[in-house]
């Protein structure tokens, strides 16, 4: 069966193959495992752009494979990054105030430390006390079970009140995009008791492994990163081959027509809608011990409406698409911003990347949409054509 | 204050004997607390010369509070003094005129400190009350409402029936009613005045009747004899420990000691790695901690500590009662009547101030949304570009008032003007790309984000990041103020009316010309308006026009009173969709419906919790997306074919 899967989808293999190749070049060219030509700023960001990698081919498979254009993926990309992130902070803080409280004359208490931890975190939105989401902060495995769970749930029971009322194009794109406007705006405020407008930071020191340098712990993630991409790679492809491929696709094409046929399509809807958002929250949780910090503008809806503007880009209906299209984007826009790319001097006026960026950003994805719908990918289609 | 209001009086009542003498001796009868004055025993002094009725009293005072009064060093006499070049110059204080011309080391400046010099202001404010200057008596008014001490009633009583400028005379009168019912000399009167006060909504008169009904914390063993507002449950009006900080502090019980000065006064005993011969390894308990403590209580080594037993011993021996400051249970009575029935009024007027509110937040979005709802309604393709058109309506004005100066008139030209603008990048955008999309909605969608973003990046290198004013002309500044708690600013009204303006013509356009019945016709059924000689194209491109010229407008309105930035079409965009998806598709009162009620329900929720603005748009989105769950084509939703997906 799974060699079959395999013979039946060698663009997966390929994947696979590049994917590993890329890996082991950059550990390679790295500066803590081999010749140090690549910086370890560097290595951070390859392992971030993987994760955006992962996230954009749940959103190809939502949007590309199933039709629903959601424009709120990054608000589970964010709670999985929250969820790890209050685990990280926790363990830290916990770290620092149990050695700073053992210099007493008299031992803490373990109301002693909570406090102390407490008051440290939320020092400043001004609030001492643990708030209740912190809960399960202390273990590091419930921190990782709610990574999965909590996009799940949420995109269950959001999907179930959409799909089941027959909201669909436009309006359910509009009402995803205000989902994680909701969080956004919720997340901003100071009691929310998730540091409101401060997010969390420090979070690329991880507990237990100070000793170990930045330059390792990035090559780490980035390797988890790699094959967090990979395992959902395989994944996407696997659900998507079949005839539950099938199904979903048609649902893309004529929602209505498969309803006739006796499908239940908002089971189809729910499933694929709820497995993206779980893998996007593990990628969220991948993303941002690499980035250090999260905040609430991270999942306000112009960071979603961007990711479905690199799947657009890498070609929609294509896992690889995608994933080409995010790092392309991704890459390129880190370059332009960054300032990476040469002004152009026009004699009467100087282009200067920094601002000009974003213009020729929105202006090539307008041509792409009008002129080449098929993005990036559809130059790898007309290869393997022109080939056979 | 209350012993100057007494001397005054009682000097009132005195023979007018003082009518006689001049200003300089009843100077001297003063001379040294006029000489060298302190706060505390001018007193007497100022009553005296008020109370002599002296014509020239008030012109001593301004002199002396100015430090231009000089005593002679070899008799003490007063004079104004002015320094020259040839010295100083001394002024008889009686007759005004020059007296000599002298060394300016013979006389001494009296030069009272500010503390004095208050207490002359506020001697010198009752002959203001009075003065013939309107400016000066206002000022008087001015300065008795700031300070409502209770010595001013009688002077301004006094100064009332003369005063010839009716709206002083009325704020006087309003004044010595508020000044009456706190420091009035009977009950009768007082209550008379408090219940005028009932009719009153401003924030003064509302002052007053807390400032009459403050009360203090009273902790006895039994019944008290105050004045008692109210009689405090522990853990219903007041909190269980702050209960037992009251108790503390008014009945000197033993403190509740925190975690922190639990373990502090521990430290402090701590005998060879032992406390009370514990050993201090095992203090990592607070239930152990507080037993050594006790152990160390008993020995005499730390004070006692209120335990849980104690706290409820103590809670049950005491009662706490909160008791007026004012003695009269008459007084209190009726002050609490009044402001029961004040605070009624003002919940009613701040309703109607919340509509009113609600009313100008509905305009906005109306203005703000329908332009999208009918572009959607007609091409059923979300313009994402929308708040960018919000954005260009507003730089247009902005550009216009760099050129025409008149505001009045820039906004006359910028009005049709951002139309013209925002009319042409629309039919421009459509011709260029919409036109190319009309069969795959959603990339529309993505492909006016593009521009979305393009736009708002050119307006930031254009513009720069800072925000660019746009100024409202001057009969637009300020607000209809109905009373102290209902009122709202002119730029609301106008965009109230604007928006009144715009729901008018558009359902004129639609219902009544040639072009809204094709627009009509389009909308509801695309193929068969062709097939009946409708250029279903021309009419997308003008509506697409039209729908994108509101924008412009729309951007006007919000610039003159919200801050022009290249960001202000981003964040007025998701509340558009909301308000066209709420209302419903394509159709104007839909829109409205829709703006009316996220308008509602944001101000609702912020006066429900108003500190929190971010709260109440989490709450409103996730009503909205409740509501889609209801009805899933908005509060209006088109029937029939047109319906269809």
């Amino acid at each position: 069966m799974r060699k079959s899967f395999f013979a039946e989808n060698p663009s997966v293999l390929w994947f696979l193959a590049c994917l590993g190749l890329f890996t082991l070049g950059v550990t390679v060219l790295a500066e803590a495992t081999g010749a140090g030509v690549i910086s370890t700023s560097f290595v951070k960001t390859l392992g971030k752009v993987l994760c955006l990698c992962l996230i954009a081919i749940a959103m190809d498979v939502v949007w590309g494979y199933c039709g629903i254009l959601s424009l709120g993926h990054f608000a589970f990309f964010g709670i999985g990054g929250y969820a790890v992130g209050m685990w990280l902070m926790y363990a830290r803080t916990e770290a620092i105030v149990t050695q700073n409280l053992a210099e007493r004359t008299i031992p803490p208490t373990p109301t002693e430390i909570n406090d102390a931890i407490a008051t440290q975190i939320f020092g400043v939105v001004g609030s001492t006390e643990f708030p209740m989401i912190w809960a399960f902060s202390h273990s590091l495995a419930l921190q990782l079970l709610l990574v999965v769970l909590v996009p799940g749930l949420l995109a269950l029971v959001f999907g179930w009140l959409a799909f089941r009322s027959r909201v669909t194009g436009v309006y359910l794109s509009i009402l995803t995009q205000a989902m994680t406007l909701a969080l956004a705006l919720y997340l901003f405020q100071n009691d929310s008791g998730l540091r409101g407008n401060n997010g969390l930071s420090g979070l690329q020191n991880i507990p237990g492994f100070e000793a170990i340098p930045q330059s390792v712990i990035s090559m780490a993630f980035f390797w988890a990163s790699a094959v967090a991409l990979g395992l959902g790679y395989v994944l996407f492809a696997r659900v998507l081959s079949g005839k539950m491929g099938s199904v979903i696709r048609a649902i893309r094409d004529g929602e209505a027509r498969v309803r006739f046929l006796g499908y239940h399509v908002e089971s189809y809807k729910l499933f694929i809608f709820t497995l993206t958002a779980v893998v996007a929250g593990i990628a969220g949780a991948l993303y941002y011990p690499q980035a250090g910090i999260i905040n609430p503008a991270e999942v306000a809806p112009i960071a979603s409406i961007y990711l479905a503007v690199w799947v657009a880009i890498g070609g929609r209906g294509r896992l690889y698409g995608a994933v080409i299209g995010t790092a392309f984007v991704s890459l390129l826009s880190s370059w332009f911003t960054g300032g990476g790319a040469p002004n152009i001097n026009l004699g009467f006026y100087t282009i200067q990347w920094t601002e000009w960026w974003l213009v020729l950003l929105g202006v090539s994805f307008v041509a792409v949409t009008l002129f080449f719908p098929g993005g990036i990918g559809m130059i790898f289609e007309k290869l393997k054509r022109n080939a056979s | 204050m209350i012993r100057i209001f007494i001397m005054v009086l009682a000097l009132m009542c005195l023979p007018p004997t003082a009518h006689a003498q001049e200003l300089q001796s009843l100077l001297q009868d003063h001379q040294k607390s006029i000489a060298k004055p302190s706060r505390k025993t001018v007193g007497p002094a100022l009553a005296a010369l008020v109370a002599s009725g002296l014509s020239n009293v008030p012109e001593f005072l301004e002199n002396w509070q100015a430090k231009e009064v000089y005593s002679r060093k070899d008799d003490g006499l007063f004079f104004y003094g002015v320094k020259s070049t040839d010295g100083l110059v001394l002024t008889d204080i009686d007759a005004k005129d020059v007296v000599a011309t002298v060394d300016p080391k013979t006389a001494q400046q009296i030069k009272p400190n500010g503390g004095v010099r208050k207490e002359i202001a506020s001697a010198l404010v009752q002959f203001q009350l009075s003065d013939p200057d309107l400016t000066r008596r206002t000022g008087a008014v001015d300065a008795i409402a700031r300070n409502m001490a209770g010595s001013m009633l009688a002077p301004l009583m006094g100064s009332i029936d003369n005063e010839p400028d009716a709206n002083l005379k009325a704020r006087k009168e309003k004044l010595a009613n508020y000044l009456n019912a706190r420091f009035g000399a009977n009950s009768e009167d007082r209550i008379a005045s408090i219940e005028k006060i009932a009719d009153d909504l401003s924030v003064d008169g509302r002052a007053i009747l807390s400032q009459i009904l403050a009360t203090k914390f009273e902790v006895t063993e039994g019944a008290t004899k105050a004045n008692l507002a109210a009689t405090f449950v522990v853990g219903k009006d007041i909190s269980r420990s702050e209960a037992y900080d009251l108790l503390v502090s008014e009945k000197g019980l033993p403190p509740v000691l925190s975690d922190n000065e639990l373990r502090l006064a521990l430290e402090d005993h701590v005998e060879g790695g032992k406390i009370a011969g514990i050993p201090i390894a095992q203090l990592n308990d607070l239930t152990k901690r507080n037993t050594v403590y006790d152990a160390l209580v008993t020995e005499g080594l730390v004070p006692e500590r209120a335990t849980d037993a104690s706290i409820d011993a103590a809670l049950n021996r005491y009662q706490i009662h909160n008791v007026f400051l004012e003695q009269d249970r008459a007084v209190t009575d009726a002050a609490v009547k009044a402001q029961s029935s004040v605070q009624t009024r003002v919940g009613v007027n701040q309703f109607f101030d919340l509509s009113l509110d609600a009313v100008s937040l509905a305009s906005i979005y109306f203005l703000a949304a329908v332009g999208l709802a009918i572009t959607f309604g007609v091409m059923g393709v979300i313009n994402m570009a929308h708040g960018e058109f919000i954005m260009m309506g507003a730089y247009t004005g902005y550009v216009v008032q760099q050129f025409v100066p008149n505001y009045t008139a820039s906004l006359i030209v910028a009005l049709p003007l951002a139309f013209i603008v925002t009319f042409a990048a629309g039919v421009a955008m459509e011709r260029l790309v919409i036109r190319w999309l009309y069969n795959r909605p959603l990339e529309t969608l993505l492909a006016t984000f593009g521009i979305s973003i393009a736009l708002q990046q050119l307006a930031k290198n254009i513009f720069g990041t800072q925000a660019r004013p746009l100024t409202s002309p001057g009969w637009l500044d300020g607000a209809w103020i109905i009373n102290d708690v209902v009122q709202i600013s002119y730029i609301r009204i106008a965009i109230f009316v604007l928006a009144l303006l715009f729901l008018g013509l558009l359902l004129f356009i639609l219902k009544k010309t040639r072009l809204g019945l094709e627009v009509r016709a389009v909308t509801q059924n695309p193929r068969m308006a062709a097939s009946m000689g409708i250029n279903p194209d021309k009419i997308k491109m003008m509506t697409f026009g039209l729908g994108s010229g509101i924008a412009g407008i729309a951007g006007v309105a919000i610039g003159l009173f919200a801050k022009v930035t290249s960001e202000m079409g981003s964040d007025y965009i998701v509340q558009s969709f909301m308000t066209v998806v709420v209302g419903g598709v394509g159709n104007v009162w839909g829109t409205l419906a829709g703006a009316a009620m996220i308008g509602t329900f944001q101000k609702g929720v912020e006066w429900l919790n108003p500190s929190n603005t971010l709260a109440a748009q989490t709450y409103m989105i996730l009503f909205i997306i409740l509501f889609i769950q209801f009805r899933p084509k908005g509060i209006i939703a088109l029937k029939g074919r047109a319906a269809g997906d």
